[in-house]
């Protein structure tokens, strides 16, 4: 791979202050790319899912994609010297060539040399689909010429205005997602005889039609042009109509639709959605809780796991019908669920509380190493034949019943998603309070100074192991769930790349923001659990993720407010800078002197 | 009996003695400044005030109680206040957010809004820019974000570490004269400050450090004129 990219590199001059330095540079990330997920074998698994059968896969539209973005971010990346339409195009043709260029480049090397003992998803099949099955030098003309034209599309469109581009994006995410999600929707869409016409319409059995695939683009594309074009200034002048109370009632219509949505959804979908959105919703918890840990008081934690599996075990030895449960040895009952739960999230946070006291003085990057470590105590301990009799080892506590409510069980993944989001929703408002708390105040304080926050007052400890226990005490919830939802808990369950996960998706959500949580979960959980057979990538795609946030949108897809303005605040403190440099220092300071002294 | 007394503290960074017995007291309502060269202790002497650094030996009182063994938020919450060394605000919080940080500790709502408000009149800059976030803020007046939070803590002794450090002579000039003010207003200040010629300007008293100890003091004015201060420190 990274032979492949030198070598493509090497044709282009090295030191030429050219207009085409740039279009060259995107033209080969791009085209680096498509190598890339050609070679790991990407393509090969995405190809084999189409968005529109027979027409395009999605390995397809990745393809497109990255020759469209080639052209896009040569428009977008413009100089602002730069003037006209023409050489523009010249440099997205270039770019887009140069990205279709390198898969050709592979597509020669995988028929000269037999790169397969090295990347065994170079197959010949693969081979035959990227030269379209017309042999290896027309193919790599054709790659190249539609590299080229791809190019100059995706320029043309990222240039367009906002009416029509929109529409276009808009118009092709709804046929991405219909196709790609497929099976979901078709099983959505299995009731009412006439929603069963329509799915027979938009779908064959193994995708969308290219009727169903124009259908969706025409309405998807036309509904965005209209409100893009009209609808929107309408919708808006008809809010500034109302008075504030109508206003506000407008507001509580949204929030109470989007709430609707949220509820009924999974009965709609069908239990494996439900099964998928409350793993979202537990990732949720734990991500609320971590966001407390690093997000607020700035306390990074790898060990967050640990505070999950005292909720789980917790909730299993209390309510278990197992040989290890507390009631089949000790004096102490078997209780209900519902007893179970508050204890576990009790029991979490004062583990999160004595976890907490050993790292106090601890800072930075080693604080990273340290939760880790006491994070594997935890399991180990767990797994160990020590405490085997009290925890049941490796083997795991089984029969952990589910919860009821009454005579009614809750027993399939829908209603206990429905317990997940009860949850969430009562943890989000606390976690929302504790933010605008004066403990909130004291956890921003520390994260962004903790010597000053000292001198302010605000007493570290305390603080601190705050943070760790009330932090725990959403992991713990999330464990309860997590064991009535499993019925059987295992030490294996409980591995640090859950600690990583979690503090993945509060890095993509947006450090610090409830609502970024959320998001984050959603990608980073969801998304994978919806396209399963990519699981191997599962964390190649993370770890791309994670690399393209921090250079795009460091502050994550929904930010805090705080976060938001610390980006602009290093924005704008170059900006001074700068300013200064421009004017020469001091044109500033004596309009502040003079108005210092007047006082 | 003076508000704050530092007796004859010695204070080890492992095993080097970086304070060698230093005596001084501050007197309510005065301007105390520290002056030295750096590297002298002057920094090490705040710290240990501030609790961060406990001297071997020695002891520091606030209104004649020890303050050995006390927490660093606590003796924050006694009445020491620190404007500390680079200011260091909180970048990405408002200019009334920083200032609220400062008032952590008091309960007295209504108090604190009218102290909020007296300090937007002192500093008729922060009023403007209340609501922006203090991280693009200039040198000054991140300056004056980080007195005004101490301020709102109502300080029996204000420390301020080294004020003038990295702003424009104007800007220094400007510090001083707020010292000057807030001074007159009541607030006893213990001024450490590498500029001795306008520390010595507008402290009632003055300790002169060297090597971790003090070598000489006096009334500001009388240092200032002292042959020995002008041929070391102002040159």
């Amino acid at each position: 791979m990274s032979v492949l990219s030198h070598t493509a590199s090497a044709h282009h001059p090295v030191a030429e202050p050219s207009p085409f330095r740039r279009p060259v540079k995107i033209g080969l990330i791009f085209g680096a790319i498509a190598v890339y997920i050609a070679v790991v074998g990407i393509l090969p698994l995405i190809d084999a899912r189409w968005i529109v059968v027979d027409v395009v896969s999605l390995g397809d539209a990745a393809l497109i994609a990255i020759g469209l973005g080639a052209g896009a971010a040569v428009a977008r990346r413009r100089a602002p010297t730069s003037s006209g339409l023409a050489p523009l195009a010249a440099q997205a043709l270039l770019a887009g060539a140069i990205a279709g260029g390198m898969l050709a480049f592979l597509v020669i090397a995988m028929s000269l040399l037999d790169l397969r003992p090295i990347f065994i998803a170079l197959s010949p099949m693969l081979l035959e689909t990227l030269t379209f099955g017309l042999g290896v030098p027309l193919g790599s003309v054709i790659l190249i010429v539609s590299g080229a034209v791809l190019g100059v599309l995706g320029a043309a469109l990222s240039l367009g205005p906002v009416t029509i581009r929109r529409p276009i994006l808009i118009g092709l995410s709804f046929v991405l997602v219909f196709g790609v999600f497929q099976e979901l929707i078709q099983i959505m869409m299995q009731f009412g005889e006439l929603i069963g016409d329509l799915r027979e319409t938009l779908y064959t059995w193994e995708g969308l039609s290219l009727t169903g695939a124009a259908i969706i683009f025409v309405l998807s594309a036309g509904g965005a042009y209209l409100w893009t074009k009209s609808l929107r200034t309408q919708f808006h002048d008809r809010m500034a109509g109302l008075s504030p109370a109508q206003q506000a009632h407008v507001r509580t219509a949204k929030i109470i639709i989007g709430v609707l949505l949220v509820v009924l959804f999974p009965i709609l979908a069908g239990p494996y959605i439900g099964q998928v959105m409350m793993l979202v919703g537990l990732y949720v918890l734990m991500g609320m809780g971590l966001n407390l840990e690093v997000g607020l008081a700035g306390l990074l934690d790898l060990g967050f796991v640990a505070f999950f599996a005292v909720g789980a075990y917790t909730t299993a030895l209390l309510t278990a019908d197992s040989p290890h449960a507390l009631a089949a040895w000790t004096a102490i009952p078997s209780v209900s669920y519902w007893v179970a739960m508050p204890i576990a999230v009790f029991c979490s946070v004062i583990v999160g509380i004595l976890f907490g006291i050993p790292v106090l003085g601890v800072r930075g990057d080693y604080l990273a190493v340290a939760t880790m470590g006491l994070g594997e105590i935890v399991r180990v301990i767990v797994q160990s034949d020590m405490a085997a009799p009290l925890l049941a080892g490796a083997q795991g506590i089984l029969q952990i019943p589910k919860p009821k409510i009454g005579s009614l069980e809750l027993s399939d993944p829908v209603s206990l998603f429905y317990l997940t989001l009860v949850s969430s929703a009562i943890a989000a408002y606390f976690a929302w309070r504790l933010e605008n708390s004066r403990l909130g105040r004291a956890w921003m304080a520390v994260r962004d100074d903790e010597d000053v926050a000292q001198a302010l007052g605000i007493n570290l400890v305390k603080v601190k192991l705050l943070a760790y226990g009330l932090g725990a005490a959403f992991a713990g919830l999330a464990g309860s769930i997590f064991a009535v939802m499993l019925t059987s808990i295992y030490p294996s369950s409980f591995q640090l790349l859950i600690s990583i996960n979690v503090l993945a998706l509060i890095i993509v959500g947006g450090m610090g923001s409830l609502p970024g949580v959320v998001v984050g979960a959603i990608a980073l959980v969801g998304l994978p659990e919806l396209l399963r057979e990519f699981g191997e990538y599962r964390y190649l795609f993370y770890g791309a993720a994670l690399i393209i946030m921090m250079r795009i949108k460091p502050e994550g897809l929904w930010p805090s407010v705080t976060r938001q303005r610390e980006l602009r605040a290093a924005a704008g403190e170059l900006e001074e800078e700068e300013e200064a440099q421009e004017l020469g220092a001091g044109v500033e300071t004596p309009s502040f002197a003079t108005q210092g002294l007047e006082k | 009996m003076a508000l704050l007394e530092i007796d004859a503290i010695h204070v080890f960074y492992d095993n080097i003695e970086a304070l060698k017995g230093v005596t001084f007291s501050v007197d309510t309502k005065q301007i105390v400044t520290l002056v030295g060269a750096n590297g002298a202790g002057k920094s090490t002497t705040l710290r240990a005030i501030s609790g961060i650094l406990h001297p071997r030996s020695g002891d520091i009182r606030l209104d004649g109680e020890s303050l050995s063994g006390v927490a660093p938020h606590e003796i924050a919450a006694l009445g020491l206040m620190q404007v500390p060394e680079g200011r260091r605000i909180f970048a990405r919080l408002t200019v009334e957010e920083n200032l609220a940080m400062g008032a952590f500790r008091r309960r007295d709502r209504q108090a604190v809004a009218e102290d909020k408000e007296r300090m937007m009149t002192l500093f008729p800059r922060l009023r403007e820019r209340q609501k922006q976030v203090a991280g693009t803020l200039s040198g000054g007046e991140q300056q004056m974000v980080a007195t005004a939070r101490a301020l709102m803590g109502r300080p029996r002794v204000l420390l301020m570490d080294e004020p003038s450090m990295g702003l424009s002579p104007v800007m220094v000039e400007n510090v001083f004269e707020t010292i000057r003010t807030i001074n007159e207003q009541g607030v006893t200040v213990l001024l450490v400050e590498q500029n001795a010629l306008l520390a010595l300007s507008i402290a009632d008293y003055a300790y002169v450090m060297e090597s971790g100890q003090i070598v000489l003091t006096g009334r500001g004015k009388d240092l200032l004129d002292d042959e020995k201060v002008q041929r070391a420190y102002l040159g």
